[in-house]
């Protein structure tokens, strides 16, 4: 009887958040296993050259290798710099699903009539997951982009594509050289207590979607009715949005016992299985076929005892 | 001399925020006045407010911006962006990150690409 495959996320993320489940792809279980460092580059790197070579695939948490823009792609140098601590097993950031599966979903919840064409869109970031700002606009989603209000606290949402692939084009070879503390919760920072600051476009969004981290982190009093289309949540991140009024919530990432996570994890899972990375051309059909499915959850009546869609 | 050198750079850059109607609507409720202090000068000051910004007298800065004049007027021409030198210590910046992230997204947007 052969071992099940084995995938780890090394998360810059806090502990709290750590988990492990078995989840199956492909009719194979992979042991998924998500392992915080609490914002230390250190301990990641540490954890890194710990599972090279011992499990089949890692995934990068809380960072990207890069930002792909369009055609633009940006790497991020310190998330490089800890790729390179793993010389046997492969690290991947995620960008994989972001690029095959996660507009896939956006068709299927627009089929499905979950979301629909003049709809408002606030998505934490468009940088961060290009692919699936892009699958919004093209299904008639109306976009508030949040990277510079969620990132840098600007309050300027960047309003369509084209505008985003401007600024990408300005800002990101710079930014990606900082530490990406500046730029990103990390560590405790993750469990910090919301600022609702930006609440009036939390207000006129029909749709939030995007890295949950950065939606907790500006989320208001009151979201009520809104869809929620993002990946990693814990159950008391859905407990934190059905209080808050959420009518559905969409991760783009399957539950496994309670909690959904992120895709650095799950594509990284794809790659144990499969041995495929993205950009292989075999990659997509592999994720499409290997029954990953999104999970819609409706959190019905809200704490005011207003009903959901 | 450097001082005037400085603040010619800055008036230029003052400018160019002012001219860009982007900047202006991002700026615009960014009440701060910003040190451009040289090492071996007096600082010139920037002050930010609804969404102008205009190189003033002003002392009692939120946001101190330090280093070497020749990188200082570079940095405020655009001719380096402010990252390298903020990496390898030459440029020192007290004040918030928030502050200190903006002020680099604003010379990006006027120079960046």
């Amino acid at each position: 009887m052969s071992m099940a495959r084995k995938s780890v996320s090394v998360s810059l993320g806090s502990t709290t958040r750590d988990h492990r489940a078995v989840v199956t792809l492909g009719g194979e279980e992979v042991v998924v296993e998500r392992r915080g460092v609490d914002g230390s580059l250190a301990e990641a790197a540490r954890l890194i050259e710990e599972l090279d070579g011992q499990v089949d695939a890692i995934g990068l948490g809380g960072i990207d290798l890069a930002l792909v823009v369009g055609d633009d792609r940006y790497l991020i140098r310190e998330a490089v710099e800890l790729a390179a601590h793993a010389s046997r097993t492969p690290v991947v950031d995620g960008f994989g699903l972001k690029a095959v599966f996660e507009p896939a979903v956006i068709h299927r919840l627009v089929t499905d009539g979950i979301l629909q064409a003049g709809q408002t869109v606030l998505m934490a970031s468009a940088m961060d997951r290009y692919p699936m700002a892009h699958a919004f606009v093209q299904a008639g989603l109306i976009p508030l982009f949040g990277d510079l209000m969620f990132a840098s606290r600007i309050d300027y949402p960047i309003r369509s594509i084209a505008e985003v692939q401007e600024l990408a084009r300005k800002i990101l070879p710079e930014f990606t050289r900082l530490p990406f503390t500046l730029l990103y919760p990390t560590g405790s920072e993750q469990d910090a207590e919301p600022d609702a600051r930006f609440g009036r476009y939390f207000e006129e969004a029909d749709v939030l979607a995007g890295d949950f981290h950065y939606l907790r982190r500006y989320l208001p009093a009151r979201i009520d009715g809104k869809v929620v289309v993002t990946t990693t949540t814990t159950a008391a991140d859905v407990a934190l949005l059905k209080s808050r009024g959420a009518a559905i919530l969409v991760t783009t990432t399957p539950r496994l016992s309670g909690r959904t996570f992120g895709t650095n994890l799950m594509e990284a899972a794809l790659v144990a299985r499969f041995g495929l990375r993205y950009p292989d051309p075999d990659f997509a059909h592999r994720v499409m076929d290997s029954g990953l499915e999104p999970d819609i959850v409706r959190l019905g009546v809200d704490d005011h005892g207003r009903q959901g869609p | 001399m450097a001082d005037r050198d400085l603040r010619a750079a800055l008036r230029d850059f003052a400018s160019r925020c002012n001219d860009n109607e982007r900047l202006r609507q991002m700026n615009r409720d960014w009440t701060r006045t910003i040190a451009v202090r040289p090492s071996e000068d007096e600082p010139v000051f920037l002050r930010y407010e609804a969404g102008e910004v205009a190189v003033t007298d002003l002392a009692d800065p939120d946001l101190v911006v330090e280093g070497p004049n020749e990188i200082l007027c570079a940095i405020f021409t655009g001719e380096t962006t402010p990252t390298e030198p903020y990496m390898d210590g030459t440029l020192l910046v007290r004040g918030s990150q928030d502050d200190m992230m903006r002020l680099d997204i604003i010379s990006l947007l006027i120079w960046g690409e």
